[in-house]
């Protein structure tokens, strides 16, 4: 069997692991409910008070949508850098490396599995408000395959960028503070409230060279305003950020397994 | 002697540093200390010893997941450290405080997966997942999530997927963990089974006499990262603690009985209860005593507990005993 296939079947069966959390899944979409329900009622004061009919390019419904997005990304995010810090401190991770498999692949799988379930879940509740409050946002199929091959990219991004916090693990007496200040920064570099268009010009130029835009910027600013050239920069971009990523995971993952075999953790 | 498992001169020392005052003090923690062992084919050795013995430690490098200090080690032919995803096909583990299990999937979903894991091809997947559906008595919960089993489920399905990539060697870290009489005992019967039948090799190290006298034939105890007693489980108790327990119920109040070595540790009216060391007095005397002492109703003469001996090996020196002349292979 094929290493793809192996790591296929784990994503897989993390994904029907994560249907059993019905009830976490239906408490984190009711906040989903709320917050855009408080969200539009923000936005529609701003665009009436401006008097603007889109802002930072965003018509009112795209913003909603938009958000929408944004928010389902963010409700979705796995535990990962805890999972990771947990396996290092518990000695979990052992067990994890007497069995013929990649750890980070392993959790690779896990997380995209679990992301799938979680994010597809959030969407259709936030499909479903979005379309009550303020109607359909226009998508076509050549949009719809955009945001496809976005959005794992920034869900393979974020996951590496977590990853690498829980292996701070190794060194670190906690790692909850790193993990925080990604999450926070992701939020407001990424474009989670604010798409990037509307920050000053200096911090969006920032913003656009930071790798937190690809996480969640990128993904939900395609799916609102689908765009070949923007879709193939972004895609790109992630490409580049995944890989330089992953070099930096392996740098430190084999420093952090030479660490774990020689004083044994 | 077709060795399985061999260890020699192995040791691991870890620097630890301790912070006095402003100042960072580093000492070197010597956890295993020139093991040598080996263990053949097919053999179910228990290997003990107090917290901070270094049993985890030499299990961690016999499974590759630590570098050794010096000393050398094979398992299966393979050096662990240096040959680890190999060596990992071929060896299983179970951790009794950590499982391996999907936690909200039936134990099912999990054999799915390790069969993936370990490129197991799908006819040999079949009948080994079958075959230990079967012998584990896993049938009736295969498909309920682990979360809706009782423990001594969880621990048979546990032990059951490690076995289905049929494994050579076999670490059990404390296996029966938190389980009820009824389910150590069942697990303790499952393992032996199978170490027997298969011809696995089995390493256990566990805190349970229990678990000794029921899985392993031969147990290497070791304290402050040394072999200190390397014998058979029958051979332990005879060995190291030398007593015998005589229980005895009279028909009609005893004389009292005084001899050299045989202490009361329990006495009423008409039962009594002695320990007797027998280097200083034989049983033969005792019992000879003990029958013109009074009528005698019932008597029953036991081994002491496997928890006292172990107890007495690790409070003494670190002299090792090999009893290399009986152990068996």
């Amino acid at each position: 069997m094929s290493a793809v296939a192996k790591y296929t079947w784990i994503g897989l069966t993390a994904a029907r692991s994560n249907l059993a959390y019905a009830g976490e899944a239906a408490a984190r979409t009711i906040f989903l409910g709320v917050i855009l329900f408080v969200f539009l009622q923000l936005w529609k004061v701003t665009y009436a008070e401006t008097g603007a009919e889109r802002l930072g390019g965003l018509t009112l419904v795209e913003m909603l949508w938009y958000l929408a997005m944004t928010e389902c990304m963010t409700l979705s995010t796995p535990r990962v850098a805890w999972e990771v810090d947990q396996d290092v401190r518990s000695g979990a991770l052992a067990v994890q490396l007497i069995r013929p498999l990649s750890y980070p692949l392993y959790r690779l799988s896990v997380t995209l599995g679990e992301r799938a379930v979680r994010f597809a879940m959030s969407a259709v509740v936030a499909a479903v408000v979005a379309l009550t409050l303020v109607g359909p946002v226009p998508v076509s199929a050549r949009g719809l395959a955009c945001f496809a091959a976005a959005l794992p990219l920034a869900f393979v991004l974020d996951f590496l960028a977590y990853f690498l916090i829980g292996l701070g693990a190794f060194w670190f007496e906690d790692t909850t503070g790193l993990t925080l200040i990604y999450s926070r920064v992701t939020m407001i570099l990424g474009g989670m409230l604010l798409p990037i268009e509307l920050f000053p010009d200096a911090l969006r130029h920032v913003a656009r060279a930071l790798p937190f835009a690809l996480v969640m910027y990128g993904p939900a600013h395609l799916f609102v305003r689908p765009d070949a050239q923007f879709a193939s920069a972004l895609v790109a971009k992630q490409a580049v950020a995944v890989a330089a990523f992953a070099v930096a995971i392996g740098l430190v993952h084999r420093a952090a397994m030479h660490r774990l075999f020689s004083n044994g953790g | 002697m077709d060795a399985r498992v061999e260890l020699e001169q192995l040791r691991k020392t870890f620097v630890q540093t301790v912070r006095r005052g402003l100042r960072r003090e580093r000492r070197e923690i010597v956890a295993v200390d020139g093991v040598s062992l080996a263990v053949p084919a097919g053999q179910s050795v228990a290997f003990i010893g107090p917290n901070g013995a270094g049993k985890s430690t030499t299990i961690k490098m016999l499974t590759g997941i630590l570098l050794p200090t010096s000393g050398s080690a094979r398992v299966l032919g393979l050096t662990p450290w240096r040959d680890r995803p190999a060596l990992a096909r071929h060896i299983g583990a179970v951790f009794g405080q950590r499982s391996q299990l999907w936690y909200h999937l039936p134990p099912r979903d999990t054999f799915e997966v390790l069969a993936r894991v370990y490129d197991l091809e799908r006819a040999v997947y079949a009948r080994a997942r079958d075959t230990l559906i079967e012998r584990f008595g896993l049938g009736p919960f295969l498909d309920v999530p682990v979360r809706k089993l009782s423990l001594g489920q969880r621990m048979r399905a546990e032990i059951a997927a490690s076995l289905l990539h049929a494994p050579k060697v076999l670490f059990l870290d404390e296996p029966t963990i938190g389980l009820d009489v009824v389910a150590r005992q069942e697990l303790r019967d499952l393992i032996r089974e199978w170490n027997r039948e298969e011809g696995m090799t089995v390493f256990l190290t566990s805190h349970d006499a229990g678990d000794i006298e029921g899985v392993a034939r031969r147990v290497v105890v070791i304290n402050h990262g040394r072999v200190v007693l390397d014998d058979k489980v029958s051979a332990m108790r005879r060995k190291y603690l030398g007593s015998k327990v005589l229980s005895v119920r009279f028909h009609a109040p005893p004389a009292a009985i005084d001899l050299p070595g045989a202490v009361a540790v329990k006495a009423t009216e008409y039962a009594l209860k002695l320990e007797v060391d027998t280097r200083v007095t034989p049983i033969e005397r005792v019992v000879t005593a003990v029958l013109r002492a009074g009528p005698v109703a019932d008597i029953a003469i036991e081994d002491p507990p496997l928890e006292e001996v172990i107890a007495h090996i690790y409070s003494r020196g670190d002299a090792p005993d090999t009893g290399e002349d009986d152990a068996e292979s």
